[in-house]
């Protein structure tokens, strides 16, 4: 991490002092709590890390399917460096792993072609003093939920990192010659589909790669999501999110389910 | 099918796998024998035009005379009025090039996922979803269909995977109670409806009115025949589809859009998944009766 974001993350330095003498903060719900607390882990602090980005000048032609590097560079690094921010936060901490990450964008009336990006998440460690740093030496992070953390833990599978990929993409405006020839039409438009392929494939390939980098053997959770932000409809930000994991153990007998009648409502 | 390449990167060639099953989806699908293999996908943008009111495609003079077997339902008017304020007949008919549209963008998406999870190598795709979403400019949808390809642990495949919009322990049960999922089953109709005369009075309400009756409710019989119309059409698609087999977990979404003022379009659209028989059918053990602490 940069001089600069250390001295951001200097700035913090009051709250992660009362969270390093005990007492915790959390968004889990009770039965969150419960549940991490059954499979060995303990809350240590609400961890976040946010970015303030402005976004440089991206040309596009009007007619091209392309992807906007330009745009697709400032999404990642910006998430990028929120991420990194929140994990410094937990390493401060002593903490293993996050769990329940939630990363948003937010746009703002001062700033033109500026957007915040936070991460937030509940730091987490195994109270078994066995230390649960990804293969990078970093707490894990992982957007699962309590319940689905436990889940994910007894099927002998543990979250290396929460990973994405993004990438942003101009879809070509048409013609009025193509507009025209076409009028009255039901037909596929072949050049655009073949340019949404591109670019959530794009995204996936670098979600992908980034589990790899984190030796994950799997990805669990994914999701496609698309955002126009404020660059107008044919621009698109395709994001590709979920959570890497590995296995652990392959000595594992899940329970068999039951059937139950719920007595609520 | 129009060729598209999705190329750019074979998903589960890198050696982990990607899923968009939630944990406890997840693990169901472990237990059940299922390795996920990768998220399949399939995507299909076409141009859909609407088409013209029955107003503006008979210049207001007379009814659309739509193709031979499709459906429509002519109404005159029976106060022999003859005024351009005045309605002098209504329609009911079957939008059939917006069936064609929807059953073309929709195959071809399918067929693209299909054809993804049989270069994974997967026996079958669990967790399926889709949905049709409007795309840049007017006139322009997208149709996407996404599921997670699985294999069955220890099996090589050479035949085309099942698919289901089923997962976790839905899919787990349907397993239980005997039947395998063979493919998922999409349908759409489409029925377009002009209002008559009096079909336009009762919707404003002042049919009651107009036919001198004290009580207002009043069946309004032109619409409830187009609904009926709709679900019928929908009905022989969906068993031109099922060969006999089975359909389970159906999923009946009725839209109904208005386009100005009696004029709207009715368009019942339902999901289920084929499902054969392949053993016999085990007794469940008794529900346990339980409370949750939410």
């Amino acid at each position: 991490m940069s001089d600069e974001s250390n001295e951001l993350a200097r700035t913090t330095g009051h709250r992660l002092e009362e969270l390093e003498k005990g007492l915790f903060t959390s968004d889990l719900s009770v039965n969150e709590f419960l549940l991490i607390k059954e499979v060995g882990y303990h809350p240590l602090g609400f961890v976040m890390g946010s970015s303030i980005y402005h976004t440089g000048i991206q040309t596009r032609k009007w007619g091209q399917s392309q992807e906007l590097t330009k745009l697709t560079e400032a999404m990642y690094n910006a998430r990028e460096l929120a991420m990194t921010r929140m994990e410094d936060e937990a390493a401060q901490l002593g903490a293993d792993g996050v769990v329940g990450v939630r990363l948003d964008v937010n746009y703002y009336e001062w700033g033109k072609d500026a957007a915040e990006f936070i991460a937030v998440g509940t730091a987490v460690k195994a109270e078994d003093g066995v230390s649960r740093l990804n293969k990078l030496g970093k707490p894990f992070t992982s957007d699962l939920s309590g319940q689905d953390f436990w889940t994910l833990l007894q099927t002998g599978y543990a979250p290396q990192g929460l990973v994405m990929g993004t990438c942003v993409y101009h879809i070509a405006h048409r013609g009025l010659a193509q507009a025209i020839q076409s009028t009255g039409q039901n037909l596929e438009l072949p050049n655009f589909t073949q340019a949404l392929y591109e670019a959530r494939e794009l995204a996936m390939t670098r979600m992908q790669d980034e589990a790899t980098q984190l030796g994950a053997s799997g990805i669990v959770g994914v999701r496609l999501e698309e955002k126009t932000h404020q660059w107008g409809s044919h621009t698109i930000e395709f994001l590709s999110l979920g959570t890497a994991v590995t296995k652990t153990s392959n000595d594992v007998t899940l329970a068999k389910p039951i059937t139950i009648i719920s007595l609520d409502n | 099918m129009t060729t598209v390449s999705t190329e750019v990167h074979p998903p589960g060639e890198s050696g982990s796998f990607s899923s968009g099953l939630s944990v406890a989806d997840f693990a169901a699908c472990l237990d059940m024998g299922l390795e996920p293999v990768g998220l399949a996908q399939g995507y299909c943008v076409m141009q859909s035009q609407q088409g013209l009111s029955p107003m503006q495609v008979g210049f207001g003079m007379s009814p659309y005379q739509p193709a031979p077997n499709d459906y429509v339902e002519n109404y005159h008017c029976p106060h022999g009025i003859v005024s351009t304020e005045h309605r002098m007949w209504g329609q009911n008919y079957q939008q059939a090039w917006i069936e064609r549209t929807w059953r073309q963008g929709f195959s071809s998406a399918y067929k693209r996922m299909l054809d993804e999870a049989t270069r994974m190598g997967a026996h079958g795709v669990i967790g399926v979803v889709d949905n049709v979403t409007p795309l840049a400019q007017e006139g322009i949808v997208e149709f996407r269909i996404l599921g997670t390809a699985v294999r069955v642990s220890g099996h090589s495949s050479n035949a085309a995977p099942w698919t289901t919009y089923l997962a976790g322990q839905r899919l787990a049960k349907s397993f239980e109670a005997g039947f395998a999922p063979l493919n998922i089953v999409t349908a759409i109709s489409s029925v377009r409806v002009w209002a008559s005369c009096i079909t336009q009075y009762v919707m404003e309400g002042t049919g009651a009115m107009l036919y001198g009756q004290s009580n207002d409710s009043i069946e309004i019989e032109q619409i409830v025949s187009a609904r009926a119309a709709a679900r019928e059409l929908l009905r022989q698609s969906v068993k031109a589809q099922l060969h006999g087999d089975q359909l389970h977990s159906v999923e009946l979404v009725l839209r109904e859009h208005e386009f100005g003022h009696g004029d709207l379009e009715i368009q019942p659209v339902l999901r289920g998944n084929r499902v054969r028989r392949y053993k016999d059918f085990d007794a469940f053990t008794t529900p346990r009766p339980t409370v949750r602490l939410t």
